[in-house]
């Protein structure tokens, strides 16, 4: 009986030992259960959580407002979890401007470090240039992103007897041929505001201006209603007063854009780089908006064709993506701090991002990561790779009270509502009141 | 004579065609409020690549793989852990809320006091605060108490949101039961509890009923609050499950489809089975209150 009582002591000693070693960490992650690869994605935590018994995964995930609201209410408590979701530039500004996330270069070392792309670890490439708070290695951004990929379906461009384009003068031929056959040359679907800006207009903008002519106007030395940008606009309005994109794409929610365009309801579809996920094999239903032999023999993926009057051809616009800060309260050398790191060190293994790469989320920033994956994802990687030179994505770079203006312009000229004068004068007042509160 | 027979003919015509019409306007609101979910319920049964080409026919061949499996929308969203969580915060909350309002509104209404007018005014201040100031104040004042995280702050909190409106319709609707009763109950030596709750109580369900339904739709329903004040899953309600499956680049609309389903039904159900007392709760509060 003795010897029974001082065995469970030790069991129940050993038990409790191990409880409170076991080390919990708060995580707060950017995402959506409708996402494509979600399952995937759910995967990858089990398995951290699995293969890591001594430490105590405690993950919250939103999306959209309410994860700024929450981040927002942590940063005014002072509660901030111990790795959470950021963005390389504005998105994140208040954990930038109070240095909240610890710097990755000097907790996971050059070693580490050396794996990535160069520019991934360059903290003055990746922070704002209107933000100087920014320019330290917050996060190793996963992917780098291109706002502007034109998905193309080429067999029916061919069985309508075009090649694929090159110039504007390219599109503005087709268009009368699928007109009359109910089919869109291009297709934008922007009901939410965001993509004609975001997939189009940034790219139209760093042809015909340059983000030297951004800065400029973010210093005052230059402004919207300069005739540069509002060509830069009218190139833009043109693509619909040729008939190129319908008036009717203002109306178009971005989620039905994908499924209408696999139907063979536009020749071309205007969209960024991480919607390849969309069109590939859906592993929970094993099917796909297009398959993987349709991707394989009618569908391409190209860059913009040239617009008249461009002064950087075949310049795209693209950003750092997004990645894991580490909270600075951390003690250094604390528990804490190395379970967050081992974290950060498994999403960025090279097994997690190949699995990312392989369910179509992203091309990652991670030297070496080749897989498995479905022919529409291999034609982005090489247009990535094709792509020389990047552009500002305008909402990344200019302050929402300012794009939202623009988001709204673009629709509104998309519709055929007001013209691209007046939309450069709207933005520069917008502009105006910005500087004048940063004052 | 002719004259009189003509406007009588007139006068039925017109009596029908104003029948027709009512009964128009009727089907046709009801089909605009019935026809939504009907959508959403027959879009939750097709696979997301079939919504994605047909949106408005009906599924070719109607799938559970939305709700069901690892992959499904119960799954996914966790409901098995949230529903039981919404049912906690909204009958405990909306208890908490009748009892509570119509409590302070038998004191404020029949026990008059110098400080009277001044609490009851910084109660139904209350009603003038939006929610979105709320929340940052509210997240400090639960993190200073050390309740982040627990269900007693999202009661406590449910509760306070909901008294200002709760005092102010009780206040209110005990002000129309007549002072001599109560003033007949103390002379016979009655305390003012057990006037509270031999007189006062029984002739409040009206407004308790109307408090009621207010309270169990908005609370079941209410996301912003319940957001920052737990970030665990186990203490998670139905609306943050919901809006788990609404992205803005979302590509999974039967899974979305199937997760509304699933957060609308309960309400659908309760509606359902108290919908006598909701139209009688309604309007006896209107009426009287």
């Amino acid at each position: 009986m003795k010897r029974l009582i001082i065995a469970t002591l030790m069991v129940a000693v050993v038990a409790l030992g191990a409880m409170a070693q076991k080390t919990t960490l708060n995580v707060l992650y950017y995402v959506d259960a409708t996402v494509a690869g979600y399952d995937v994605d759910q995967a990858i935590w089990a398995k951290f959580e699995a293969s890591n018994p001594d430490i105590d995964l405690q993950k919250e995930e939103l999306f959209s407002e309410p994860f700024h609201q929450k981040m927002q209410a942590y940063i005014a408590a002072g509660t901030l979890p111990d790795v959470f979701y950021m963005w390389p530039s504005g998105r994140s500004e208040a954990v930038y401007e109070k240095h909240l996330a610890k710097d990755l270069s000097k907790l996971l070392g050059a070693d580490f470090l050396k794996n990535f792309a160069p520019t991934a670890t360059n903290p003055k490439a990746l922070g704002d240039s209107i933000m100087p708070a920014s320019q330290y290695q917050a996060i190793i951004p996963q992917a780098f992103t291109l706002t502007t990929a034109v998905y193309v379906n080429t067999k029916l461009l061919k069985d309508n007897g075009f090649a694929v384009p090159k110039t504007y003068a390219d599109l503005k031929k087709m268009v009368p041929k699928l007109k009359a056959k109910g089919i869109s040359v291009m297709m934008l679907p922007d009901k939410d505001g965001w993509p004609a800006q975001s997939c189009l207009f940034s790219t139209i903008s760093g042809r015909m201006v340059g983000d030297a002519f951004i800065d400029q106007v973010k210093a005052s030395k230059a402004k919207f209603t300069d005739k540069p940008f509002v060509a830069a606009l009218q190139a833009y309005a043109n693509l619909f007063k040729d008939g190129i994109i319908p008036a009717e794409d203002m109306n178009v929610g971005y989620s039905e854009g994908t499924g209408l365009f696999a139907a063979g309801k536009a020749a071309m579809y205007i969209d960024g780089d991480w919607r390849t996920g969309g069109y590939i094999t859906d592993k929970t239903s094993n099917t796909a908006l297009i398959s993987p032999a349709d991707q394989e023999s009618s569908f391409d993926i190209i860059n913009f064709p040239s617009i008249p009057g461009e002064k950087n051809a075949g310049v795209v616009s693209g950003i750092a993506g997004v990645g894991y800060g580490i909270n600075n309260a951390l003690p250094s050398g604390s528990a804490k701090e190395k379970a967050a790191v081992r974290l950060l060190k498994y999403l960025y293994s090279p097994e997690v991002q190949k699995i990312r790469y392989e369910s179509g989320a992203y091309v990652p920033t991670l030297k070496g990561v080749t897989g498995t994956v479905e022919p529409i994802i291999k034609k982005m990687a090489a247009y990535k790779n094709a792509v020389a030179k990047t552009t500002y994505v305008l909402d990344g770079v200019l302050d929402p009270s300012v794009f939202n203006v623009l988001n709204a312009g673009l629709q509104g000229m998309g519709l055929g509502n007001v013209e691209p004068a007046k939309v450069a004068a709207d933005m520069q007042t917008a502009m105006d009141a910005w500087l004048a509160s940063k004052k | 004579m002719s004259e009189e027979i003509k406007t009588t003919a007139l006068g039925r015509f017109g009596a029908a065609f104003a029948k027709f019409l009512a009964y128009f306007v009727m089907v046709l609101f009801s089909l605009m409020t019935l026809y939504p979910i009907f959508w959403l319920i027959m879009n939750s049964f097709k696979p997301t690549r079939e919504f994605q080409v047909s949106q408005l026919g009906f599924p070719h061949v109607p799938t559970l793989k939305n709700y069901g499996g690892p992959y499904g929308a119960w799954k996914l969203g966790d409901f098995d852990k949230l529903i039981p969580n919404s049912v906690i915060y909204t009958l405990g909350a909306t208890f908490g809320i009748i009892i509570l309002s119509v409590l302070a509104g038998f004191a404020f209404a029949k026990i008059p006091r110098k400080a009277t007018k001044l609490i009851y005014a910084s109660f139904v201040i209350g009603l003038l605060l939006s929610v979105q100031s709320l929340l940052i104040p509210l997240f400090l004042e639960v993190n200073i108490m050390g309740i982040y995280n627990t269900r007693l702050a999202v009661l406590l909190v449910y509760i306070g949101a909901g008294l200002p409106m709760g005092i102010y319709l009780s206040t209110e609707y005990i002000r129309g039961i007549p002072t001599s009763l109560v003033e007949s109950a103390r002379i016979d030596g009655a305390k003012y509890f057990r006037i509270f709750r031999s007189i006062i109580l029984p002739m409040t369900i009206p407004v308790a009923t109307t408090l009621a339904i207010l309270n169990i739709t908005g609370i079941w329903n209410e996301f912003a609050l319940i957001n920052i004040l737990v970030s665990k899953t186990e203490l998670k309600s139905l609306p943050l499950g919901m809006y788990r499956f609404s992205g803005s680049l979302s590509s999974d609309w039967g899974k979305q489809f199937a997760a509304l389903t699933i957060g609308t039904l309960p309400m659908l159900v309760f509606y359902f089975i108290f919908r006598k007392q909701i139209t009688q709760g309604v309007a006896a509060g209107a009426v009287k209150g």
